[in-house]
């Protein structure tokens, strides 16, 4: 019971936390203080430092990983997008995608606060060691194509002609699309093979044009066309991020629409 | 994770692309070119989207199947638009991806000579992606050509030597013998059996009657009107045949399935016999107007039937279902030479045939359903998985690090 409401607070810390850092984000590009730059960045390395411990808790009261329905992959979902842009600012500075992700992240833990976030036992079909790996594979992709999404976004608006935006922060940005997709769609690659393998083990057939399945192939095939344009024609710009930018609504499809329209094998993560 | 990061950390150029004209062949030349591939891929995405937004198969059947069909389904039905994952135009458009992917794959071998230091590597990369691309889809055709896949239905004590398939019976090299059947429950599985309140609703519209049967499987209710004189013969006797919680045919055999243990679509199959005649239809929980008729006219049917499944109060968070086993002896020559637990993600395999826990019944626990394939292409998907990541890492971890090494130090990039 402790334990509950200790993981309860957690939550909420983590949620403020992004919040904050939200903010903190937002005045620093308005007021071009590097003091709130810094104070951003160090908001979300202790927002995905309480997630993290989060994750930890309600795993160890679980028993299994924590990452079997609505509540608990938006949680993950949040978490990898604040990881993924972290790993990202190790090589760069992207002040606008630091108010961006934490927005996203933030965003995703209010929206699982919707959802009852009761630990409950799994359903046979769940009841496996790929669970883990299947799932946190797929979400560090979509984390990945959330954060390029975003760059997307920015980068689009740093182009329109009355932007004061620097040539350099075009271009990063513009970098940034790129590189987030070949790490998410290394990771989704992963994500659909460790699903195949699985669903060979528990169903005896690893593709069953099951809509999730089939919904991630989607995705897969435009981001491998992304790739495609990027690597031999050198396909940049405007029509990358407008690339992006689609893979990403069939990324939110593929998580989000199916558990809701289309019924099918993974039709328990709608819950 | 250090190594992961370069997936990050390299903006990706222009790589060493061998030029479409060092390809004379006009056919191969189209199909190396991206416009080509591009629009394949562009086309099997467009086709899968239509296969998961419009019905399939065993969802648009009992509409078709009344009298006078469907207009819309019926249309989309007959330009191939409710089976487009098994229409010959979507293997075409396979084939005219496998084909593209053999031309490019060509085309980067030679491109490996030519390319140097670590775009040497991601050329690399990209033709091993592309050979395990080609595998998965080959492990694909050698299961259609070679693969089998039937269903075992058995209860406690019985004995088979063949599997249902849509083809006729499917043979083992060997029987099977289920000794023991088990369902188990999280916490409190009395609460759970006692919530299983699935019921059978029988209405005789004409009679103004209405009764309820459980779904016990397999015991004959009989039917007769209250006006009936005392001691005649029952009109109807109705039996329930079959269970299943989440229906769904099987594609590749057609065979009736339960896609999940969870109650998506709960659905009997029962009978009706009258006359002699025996009438059997599956009756859906959540699709009251749905019902194919295998003898009968729907409308000759003065019966009209509505399953009332217990759904999620059946399966509540107290007696949420753990596990279903079954523990299953394999007979040669009349000896048992093995004994084996099946359950979900724990399949079981002998001389090339897996077994797979499929389906339970709540209302018979000694009955189960296991489904047996037979794939000697998943070694060779499994290979190209492999390959594929092996492939993937080397164009998005590895090249980019050698070539951030190599510029550090001053060598070739």
């Amino acid at each position: 019971m402790t334990s509950i409401l200790n993981m309860t607070v957690l939550f909420n810390v983590s949620l403020a936390v992004y919040f904050c850092a939200m903010v903190a984000s937002v005045i620093g590009l308005m007021s071009r203080r590097r003091f709130f730059d810094v104070a951003a960045n160090g908001l979300i390395v202790v927002g995905v430092s309480i997630q993290t411990i989060y994750l930890g808790m309600r795993w160890v009261e679980a028993g299994r990983a924590p990452f079997s329905n609505m509540f608990e992959s938006l949680v993950l979902f949040g978490w990898t997008v604040s990881v993924v842009y972290l790993l990202l600012r190790i090589r760069a500075k992207l002040p606008w995608l630091a108010a961006a992700s934490a927005a996203l992240s933030a965003l995703a833990l209010a929206h699982a606060s919707t959802f009852e976030s009761e630990i409950r036992p799994l359903m046979p079909a769940l009841q496996s060691n790929w669970l883990s790996f299947h799932v946190m594979t797929c979400f560090l992709g979509y984390g990945a194509f959330a954060i390029s999404s975003l760059a997307a976004v920015g980068f689009l608006i740093a182009s329109r002609e009355r932007s004061t935006a620097q040539g350099e922060t075009r271009q990063t940005l513009e970098t940034i699309v790129a590189q987030t997709i070949s790490f998410g769609f290394l990771f989704l690659t992963l994500g659909i093979l460790t699903g195949a393998v699985w669903a060979n083990s528990a169903w005896g057939t690893y593709w069953s044009w099951d809509p999730k399945e089939t919904w991630s192939l989607i995705t897969w095939f435009i981001y491998a066309g992304f790739l495609h344009f990027n690597f031999v024609r050198g396909w940049r710009g405007r029509r990358a991020a407008w690339i992006s930018i689609i893979g990403f609504v069939s990324v939110l499809f593929t998580y989000y629409g199916v558990n809701f329209l289309l019924a099918g094998l993974h039709s328990y993560a709608k819950s | 994770m250090g190594l992961l990061l370069f997936a990050m950390s390299d903006p990706i150029e222009k790589s060493n692309q061998p030029a479409a004209h060092a390809l004379g062949n006009p056919v191969t030349k189209v199909l190396g070119s991206l416009k080509f591939a591009l629009t394949v891929i562009l086309l099997l995405a467009l086709a899968c989207i239509a296969g998961t937004l419009i019905p399939q198969g065993a969802q648009v059947e009992p509409y078709l199947a009344r009298p006078g069909g469907h207009p819309v389904l019926g249309m989309l039905s007959a330009l191939g638009l409710t089976r487009v994952f098994y229409s010959w135009w979507f293997v075409g458009l396979l084939f005219a991806l496998a084909s593209s992917l053999m031309v490019c794959t060509g085309r980067r071998y030679h491109a490996i000579k030519r390319a140097k230091g670590a775009a040497r590597i991601r050329v690399i990369g990209s033709f091993i992606t592309h050979v395990s691309l080609l595998l998965v889809l080959a492990g694909g055709v050698v299961r259609v050509i070679w693969g089998q896949k039937g269903m075992i239905q058995f209860r406690e004590g019985e004995i088979v030597e063949s599997a249902e398939s849509p083809d006729g019976p499917m043979a083992l090299p060997f029987s099977l013998r289920l000794s023991k059947f088990e369902l188990e429950f999280h916490k409190n599985p009395e609460e759970s059996k006692d919530a299983t309140g699935d019921r059978l609703q029988v209405q005789w519209a004409e009679k103004n009657w209405v009764t309820h049967f459980s779904t016990e499987l397999n015991v004959e209710h009989p039917v007769t009107p209250p006006d009936a004189a005392a001691g005649s013969r029952p009109s109807f006797v109705v039996k329930v045949l079959r269970h299943v919680s989440d229906f769904a045919i099987d594609g590749t055999t057609g065979e009736v399935m339960s896609r999940s243990d969870e109650p998506n679509n709960p659905a009997v199959q029962i009978s009706v016999v009258a006359g002699g005649v025996t009438n059997r239809q599956w009756v859906f929980a959540r699709f009251p107007d749905f019902g194919s008729h295998d003898v009968l006219d729907a409308a000759a049917m003065p019966l009209k039937f509505r399953f009332q499944a217990a759904e999620s109060a059946g399966r509540g968070r107290q007696g949420s279902i753990k596990a279903f086993k079954s523990t299953i002896e394999v007979v040669e020559n009349g000896a048992v030479v093995s004994t084996r637990v099946i359950a979900v993600n724990s399949p079981f395999s002998w001389k090339g045939f897996s077994f797979y826990q499929t389906s339970y019944n709540p209302d018979d626990l000694a009955w189960s359903a296991l489904q047996v394939v037979r794939d000697p292409g998943v070694p060779i998907v499994y290979a190209g998985f492999i390959l594929m990541m092996a492939g993937l890492t080397l164009v998005f971890c590895v090249g980019p690090w050698l070539g951030e090494q190599r510029r550090t130090t001053g060598g070739i990039p």
